[in-house]
C-alpha cells in the first residue's frame, strides 16, 4: 500500500505560462520513455524478484517516479492554466485542448496515448534490470532533448532535478544488476533465468 | 526555486520555507533509502538514515501544527475543520 505525501518532491513554481513547450513536456509524462512507464515498469516487475534486497529497490525506486510524474503534470498544469482561446489556436495546443480541455491524460508529444507496450516486465531479472538500466538512460536523453528547448528557469529547474535523478537511478539499478549476478549460482554460469528455471 | 540562492528564497513565504526544509531533508532520506536497498549493512548510512528521519518527523509537525498537514499519520486533532481536503493541493504554482 501507499500513504500520500501533500507536497511535490520538489518545487515546480511556473509563472509564464507556455502551452507549445507544455506539449514537449507531457512526453515524460505519458510517453515512451515517461515517468508512468517507469513507475509501472519498477512496480510491476517486483512480484517475481528473487532477491529482496533488489525488490525493495525497485518498490522505492518505482514509488519515486509516482512523484516524478507528479511533478511533470504539475509543471503541465501550470503551463497551460488561464490560457484564451486565441493562446490555445496559435500554440497548437487545440489538438490536446479538443479532447482533454486543460486536463492531464498521459500521451506522447506526438499525441499517442500512453500503453503498456512501453515497458516490460519479463520476469528475467538479467532481462528486466537491464531494460530499467537503459529506461533511466532514455529518459535522461529525454530531458537532454527537452532542455535544448526550453528557455524558462522556471521550467528548467525541475527538469534539471528529475535529470539528475534519472543518472542516480540508473546508478542503483547497475548496483542490482551486480548484486543479482553475485547471487547466480556459481554453477549457473551462464544465467539461466533464477525466476523461473532455478 | 533554486538551491541556496538567498535572493530567490526571500521571494517565499515563512510557510514556503519551512516546506522547502522538509523537501531538502527529504531529499537525503530519499538518497540514503535507494543506497541502502543496495547496500544494507552500511552502519554510517543507517545511522545517518535515523538522524535525518528523526530531524523530518519534527519538522513535518511543526509545519503540521503552523500550516496543515502533509500526511494523514500528522494531522491536528485540535482543528475544527479538516484542513487535509480544504487546503491547497501541491500542484498550484504557490504551494511549494
Amino acid at each position: 500500500m501507499w500513504n500520500y505525501e501533500k507536497r511535490l518532491q520538489y518545487p515546480v513554481k511556473i509563472t509564464q505560462t507556455n502551452p507549445q513547450i507544455a506539449q514537449v513536456i507531457i512526453s515524460q509524462y505519458g510517453g515512451p520513455d515517461g515517468e508512468l512507464a517507469a513507475s509501472m515498469r519498477y512496480l510491476a516487475q517486483r512480484y517475481t524478484m528473487p532477491y529482496n534486497t533488489v525488490t525493495g529497490l525497485l518498490t522505492d525506486i518505482g514509488t519515486e517516479e509516482l512523484a516524478h510524474f507528479e511533478m511533470i503534470c504539475a509543471i503541465v498544469y501550470q503551463l497551460t492554466k488561464n490560457l484564451t482561446p486565441e493562446q490555445i489556436k496559435e500554440s497548437g495546443f487545440d489538438k490536446y485542448y479538443v479532447d482533454h480541455t486543460l486536463a492531464l491524460w498521459p500521451q506522447a508529444a506526438g499525441g499517442i496515448p500512453f500503453n503498456a507496450c512501453e515497458f516490460q516486465s519479463k520476469g528475467d531479472v538479467i532481462t528486466d534490470l537491464t531494460e530499467d538500466m537503459a529506461a533511466e538512460q532514455k529518459a535522461r536523453t529525454t530531458y537532454d532533448n527537452i532542455l535544448r528547448l526550453v528557455k524558462d528557469p522556471d521550467v528548467c529547474d525541475p527538469i534539471r532535478f528529475l535529470r539528475a535523478r534519472e543518472i542516480v537511478h540508473f546508478q542503483r539499478f547497475g548496483e542490482a544488476l551486480r548484486i543479482a549476478q553475485e547471487n547466480l549460482d556459481s554453477r549457473n554460469f551462464y544465467a539461466f533465468n533464477p525466476e523461473f528455471d532455478t | 526555486m533554486n538551491t541556496g540562492c538567498k535572493q530567490c528564497m526571500e521571494a517565499y513565504t515563512e510557510r514556503q520555507k519551512l516546506l522547502y526544509e522538509i523537501g531538502k531533508i527529504d531529499f537525503v532520506l530519499k538518497e540514503l533509502n535507494l543506497y541502502l536497498d543496495t547496500h544494507p549493512y552500511d552502519q554510517q548510512a543507517m545511522a545517518s538514515f535515523r538522524q535525518y528521519n528523526t530531524l523530518k518527523n519534527k519538522l513535518v509537525k511543526d509545519y503540521t501544527e503552523q500550516y496543515g498537514p502533509l500526511v494523514l499519520s500528522c494531522v491536528d486533532m485540535d482543528s475544527r475543520e479538516w484542513k487535509w481536503a480544504i487546503q491547497d493541493w501541491p500542484w498550484e504554482g504557490g504551494y511549494n
